[in-house]
């Protein structure tokens, strides 16, 4: 072990890379000394809307470099519900990145969503919800919320409604959107399950007259089986996935919650 | 009336000992000497309409202005004095600017009237001691005239900070005997058409000139063209339905 | 000479110094331990593999074979691993046959710690060495930089503090060969599920007097549960752009081409490791 702690730094904090002893030509002369607020706490989340409801859901984990914090720290949240249950609420909200951030910009807009209620007498719709949380978003520009959000909820018709927004509050509505660590193994996968990318209809011509397969939104029970396999997959193919998969269903009776276990490896 | 309030109509902040504001009160006595304005709440839109005193015939009529646009759904008419609704409506265009910014939707009718009441009490200091925006109570009421997701609606802000809804309202000089002729003429099926008629004949019984499209503006918030000030032609074919005698 | 070749080394440097990133290796983030007991060394090993925070190999082999008696666990980079240890193992060998000797753990140890210290720490090796030869049973740590450690039990790689826990709480002296298992076993269990780095299986190695038995999945604690869903796709699903047909006469050209019998004798050219 003693080599392992008096010798090379770079090597020490990184003992799984050859390559961490490369020439460091820019270390030369001064170095700065910053303080950097952000952690990374991984973990992944998803949101897939249908005809009548939204579905958001994430992993439980929590980590950070190669340790798990705690095997259960939800990533969705209610929004605008009567009591800290959240009961009565009727927006859903899922953040991943840096966990600090998106607990504190969970309870920023639960109050502005409760305060709008007393404000203007009336619910917040999800579309002015939306807004609202890009408005936050960008009003942090300079000193983001390290967070990827997700914003679920039912629109003016009772469609399942879903946006999806980077750290700094650019925004667009969307049938699916996979965020976090393992967004870049589950986005793919929605794209060909949901909006049926890369599928087309047998039969239907030759080479490039072949048409497209018909997209339509999925009935709920199938959204919940894309969810739960899109969840042990990751969990299969990335470390800080894992440990338990929350769900939230929004429909015209409510918000449901759901658990699944994850493998804990 | 005026007797005997020596020492508690000087601090604005001051309650007299039976409980009372009286520069607050004395506000109000303010927008009894305005011009007369009407507004009339239909299930197909909101009118509002005001008298303009020509008070020479040099005058350019078209800058007496007493019927102002807050927000493309919301407009309103005042009474008082005019430079203290200019910082109110100023107030109200910046927060249903800032409502469509931050919500993506529009500023709603009731929402508009609480924010313009807010302003009402912000005269002499603060609770935590800060430096006040005003010296004295606003001296002017405001007729707030619009359409939200809940229907038409008119809403009368005076400068105490209390706030009612109304079917029909008159406020100004002519406000008694306005709201009289309302209260006796005023029913739920108004047609928009009627109510035009209902505002102008109102508005004549008090005025002191006789009513032409220069003397009188009207406006409207519909639910197809949002507010709206009528154009001289269109005053002038309201005028001429006018019954005379 | 032979050796690693260098010549790109000033290559790379300059193409880092302009902010190429480097090329990630695999590494097998890894918990390895290794106990003694009453007659033999037990080594265990989780099996998952990892290329930053994806895992790369959800079972690898991390147990490497030296000699008959003496096996090696690797933790690091994968290739160094699995490089070094073959080396030293074809070394070994040769000087089995030419000492007529069974090989020895410290000698094994010491050839280790050498190559890698020739290396400076740039052969990313970190290993766990076990074995029983005519002296006894050997255990022992060797590092990357060449350090190297004696001890009756061993931890390394990411895991190495979560394994450690379970030995520092439940080690005893003088075991029987199923305690060590029972305990080495646990220890990396420890590691698999409160180390990220770490997962999967545990594989084990038993050596002893008599001989070492390579138990490759010991404990499968991690298996996949059934898809909620079968994603088989519709025949036809993918749309075919254009089509080229070679004939026979045409490839014989190339290749030599042999005529198949029907049915019963087809040749199965390679059977693909499909992923349960």
């Amino acid at each position: 072990m003693a080599s392992l702690l008096s010798s090379n730094p770079t090597l020490a904090s990184n003992p799984s890379y050859s390559f961490s002893q490369a020439p460091q030509n820019a270390a030369a002369g001064n170095r700065e000394h910053a303080f950097y607020p952000y952690t990374d706490n991984g973990g992944s989340t998803l949101g897939i809307t249908g005809n009548d409801f939204a579905i958001l859901a994430g992993d439980t984990r929590s980590t950070s470099g190669y340790s798990i914090n705690t095997r259960y720290s939800p990533k969705v949240f209610r929004i605008g519900g009567d009591d800290e249950t959240g009961e009565g609420a009727h927006i859903i909200l899922s953040v991943v990145g840096y966990a600090a951030d998106g607990t504190a910009l969970k309870e920023r807009l639960n109050a502005i969503v409760k305060m709008y209620k007393y404000q203007h007498g009336k619910r917040m719709s999800v579309k002015a919800c939306a807004q609202r949380l890009a408005t936050i978003l960008y009003g942090k520009r300079f000193f983001p919320y390290y967070v990827t959000a997700i914003l679920g909820g039912l629109d003016e018709d009772g469609k399942g409604a879903l946006y999806s927004y980077d750290p700094v509050g650019s925004y667009e509505r969307e049938q699916c959107r996979a965020a976090g660590a393992a967004a870049s193994l589950i986005m793919p996968f929605l794209d060909n399950q949901v909006n049926f990318k890369n599928q087309y209809s047998p039969g239907s011509g030759v080479g490039h007259d072949l048409e497209a397969r018909q997209v339509t939104p999925l009935p709920f029970h199938e959204v919940e089986q894309l969810v739960r396999d899109a969840f042990t997959s990751a969990t299969e193919r990335h470390i800080e996935v894992g440990d338990g998969l929350q769900m939230l269903v929004i429909t015209k009776d409510g918000i449901e919650e759901k658990y699944f276990p994850l493998k804990r490896d | 009336m005026f007797i005997a309030r020596s020492e508690y109509d000087r601090g604005i902040n001051t309650f007299s000992p039976e409980g009372r504001l009286f520069q607050v009160e004395y506000s109000l006595e303010a927008i009894k000497l305005g011009s007369t304005a009407i507004g009339i709440a239909t299930s197909h839109g909101v009118l509002l309409g005001v008298e303009k005193r020509v008070t020479s015939t040099l005058l350019e009529t078209s800058s007496v202005e007493k019927i102002v646009e807050i927000d493309s759904h919301i407009g309103c008419a005042m009474s008082g004095l005019q430079a203290d609704a200019r910082s109110m409506i100023e107030h109200a265009r910046v927060e249903s600017q800032n409502h469509s910014f931050h919500y993506n939707e529009r500023l709603g009718v009731e929402s508009c009237t609480q924010a313009i009441c807010d302003l009402a009490l912000r005269f002499g200091e603060g609770a935590d001691g800060e430096e006040s925006v005003m010296s004295r109570p606003f001296g002017v009421a405001l007729l707030i005239a619009g359409i939200d997701e809940e229907g038409p609606q008119l809403y009368h802000a005076e400068p105490s900070g209390t706030f009612y809804r109304y079917d029909a309202k008159a406020i100004g000089s002519g406000s008694e005997g306005a709201q009289a002729e309302l209260q006796n003429e005023f029913h739920k099926s108004l047609s928009l058409e009627e109510a035009e008629t209902l505002v102008l004949k109102t508005l004549k019984q008090v005025m002191e000139e006789k009513v032409d499209s220069r003397r009188v503006q009207l406006a409207s918030v519909t639910k197809d063209k949002g507010f709206r000030i009528y154009s001289d032609e269109e005053m002038a074919v309201v005028v001429e339905r006018l019954p005379t005698n | 000479m032979p050796g690693f070749d260098f010549s790109n080394y000033n290559r790379n440097a300059a193409l880092h110094a302009q902010g190429v990133p480097l090329p990630k290796a695999t590494s097998t983030g890894t918990t390895i331990v290794g106990c003694m007991f009453d007659g033999g060394v037990v080594i265990a090993a989780d099996t998952r593999a990892t290329s930053g925070p994806i895992v790369a190999d959800k079972n690898c082999e991390k147990l490497h074979y030296i000699a008959p008696q003496i096996w090696c666990a690797g933790a690091g980079t994968a290739a160094d691993t699995e490089f070094t240890t073959a080396i030293i193992s074809s070394n070994l060998e040769l000087h089995a046959l030419s000492t007529g000797r069974k090989p020895r753990v410290v000698t094994c140890m010491t050839m280790l710690k050498q190559h890698l210290f020739r290396y400076q720490g740039h052969i990313g090796a970190y290993l766990v060495v076990a074995g029983v030869d005519p002296t006894g049973v050997g255990l022992y740590t060797v590092h990357a930089h060449g350090s190297t450690d004696k001890l009756p039990y061993v931890t390394m790689g990411s895991g190495s503090l979560a394994a450690m826990a379970i030995f520092e709480t439940q080690w005893k002296q003088k075991m029987t060969r199923e305690e060590a298992i029972k305990l080495a076993s646990d220890a990396i269990q420890a590691g698999i599920f409160n180390d990220l780095g770490s997962g999967s299986n545990v594989d084990v190695c038993v050596i002893t007097e008599e001989k070492a038995s390579l138990m490759r999945n010991y404990i499968r604690p991690n298996q996949r549960e059934v898809k909620q869903k079968d994603y088989k796709f519709k025949r036809g699903t993918t749309a075919v752009l254009n089509e080229k047909v070679i004939t026979r006469e045409e490839i014989s050209k190339y290749v030599t081409v042999h005529e198949l019998s029907s049915d019963d004798d087809v040749v199965v050219v390679e059977k693909m490791d499909i992923d349960a």
